[in-house]
């Protein structure tokens, strides 16, 4: 057989080059869907697996640190990956990230990466570090565009003020938002004057817009910082691992800003009612004392009414000896009253209760 | 320290040390309407303090896209 012109004749190594700069140049990345199969781990360090539908599956390698969220068998995942023709001349891709695909193969990774994390404890209660109680300084790590940003930043200034806020704008959805937001974790951990919280935050969306939130790296990030660390992911339902991970999970981005400061209006209303509870308390303090004025003044008109009944007393026992000693009261009893020189001979008075009798002393005798 | 340079905490603690005030042993009839107004100068000055607060947003200039 002749070789055909302008054929070019390769060794298999070059052929293996060529044909991989082709595929590179035609496909520099392809993501592919499918079911995992055949997975498995080599030396704690290379990963291997299939990817496969019902008309076909291809070979897969990747290395440990780039699998950011657990895959097992059956599970769908969507692999971004680059396909190449191995020095053994089998088809493989290699991927460069993994996520799972699909409601089922999220909530497996989930469950799997949620087990792995909690058996380590990283999510153990006694690693839990307060808030403190009003912050001056505060991190933020979310999209300064997102709803749920604007209402924590709303319902932050409605609730207080005087707080420096220093905002880490990041993707908080897609492929490359776990990066950044740890990046942005790790810069605000590497400041001179370190922020008292870092709050992340991102308003609710789809199981696969919060995936993000599960990402491993990310999750042990929250974990590690050494600022203490507020989550708000989604809407109250939702549950992420990077909310397990925080020292204080919040239910919504505006819950987040409840969690972090009191509310002034709150604080006032309290500080009113607690001046208004004191006038009560004068008023009371004013009703004892006019209560023991009370007191005191009855005893001493006691006393007084108590002297005066004791002088009326005697003044009637008074007026009973002089109505006795009273010449009348004694004629009115049968005496009489003589008057004049009692000498023989004499005239003399003799008065009694109802008649003056002149008479005229006969005799006189000594008893 | 005048109370224009305490902290609205400086200041919340005294108002709650004047609230206590009327209810220890050391409450006096006679005092009673000084330290009410006292109460209620702070509690006005809180208030407004509360109300004056603004918080310093700042996006911070560094880039999170990537490494650099």
């Amino acid at each position: 057989m002749e070789k055909s012109q302008n054929q070019p004749i390769f060794s298999v190594s070059d052929f293996i080059a060529v044909f991989n700069q082709t595929l590179e140049y035609a496909y520099p990345n392809v993501e592919i869907e499918g079911e995992v199969s055949s997975f498995k781990v080599n030396q704690g360090k290379f990963i291997f697996f299939d990817i496969k539908d019902k008309g076909g599956s291809v070979g897969c390698f990747m290395t440990v640190w780039q699998m950011r969220v657990p895959i097992e068998d059956g599970m769908k995942i969507i692999v971004s990956a680059v396909p190449k023709l191995t020095q053994w001349g089998k088809f493989s891709l290699t991927v460069k990230s993994v996520w799972p695909s699909g409601e089922g193969a999220i909530k497996k990774s989930f469950e799997l990466l949620k087990l792995k994390l909690e058996t380590e404890g990283l999510f153990a209660p006694e690693r839990k570090r307060q808030l403190p109680v009003i912050p001056e300084h505060i991190a933020v790590i979310s999209s300064t565009q997102a709803a749920g940003y604007a209402d924590f930043i709303k319902i932050l200034g409605d609730r207080w003020g005087g707080i420096k806020v220093d905002v880490a704008h990041v993707q908080v959805q897609g492929e490359a938002a776990p990066d950044q937001i740890i990046r942005a974790i790790n810069y605000f951990n590497q400041q001179e004057l370190l922020p008292e919280v870092i709050v992340i935050i991102r308003g609710g969306g789809s199981a696969d817009d919060l995936s993000a939130f599960n990402d491993e790296p990310l999750v042990r990030a929250i974990a590690g910082s050494r600022i203490p660390t507020l989550v708000g992911v989604g809407h109250e339902i939702d549950e992420s691992l990077a909310d397990l991970a925080a020292d204080v999970r919040a239910s919504t981005p505006s819950n987040a800003a409840q969690i972090l400061v009191p509310d002034r209006a709150e604080i006032i209303r309290a500080v009113n009612t607690q001046v208004k509870s004191l006038l009560p308390r004068v008023l009371q303090a004013i009703n004892q004392q006019k209560q023991a004025i009370d007191v005191t003044l009855s005893a001493v008109l006691e006393t007084i009414e108590m002297a005066i009944d004791e002088k009326i007393r005697q003044l009637k026992s008074l007026k009973n000896v002089l109505v006795q000693l009273n010449p009348k009261t004694v004629l009115a009893r049968g005496y009489a009253l003589i008057r004049g020189d009692i000498k023989v001979g004499a005239m003399i008075e003799i008065e009694t209760s109802n008649v003056i009798i002149g008479a005229e002393v006969k005799n006189v005798s000594k008893r | 320290m005048s109370v224009k340079d305490k902290t609205i905490q400086e200041k919340t603690i005294e108002l709650t040390k004047l609230v206590g005030w009327f209810d220890g042993d050391d409450f006096k009839l006679e005092a009673a309407l000084d330290k009410f107004k006292e109460a209620e100068d702070l509690a006005a000055d809180i208030e407004k303090d509360l109300l004056s607060l603004k918080n310093e947003i700042q996006i911070v200039k560094q880039k999170f896209d990537s490494d650099n």
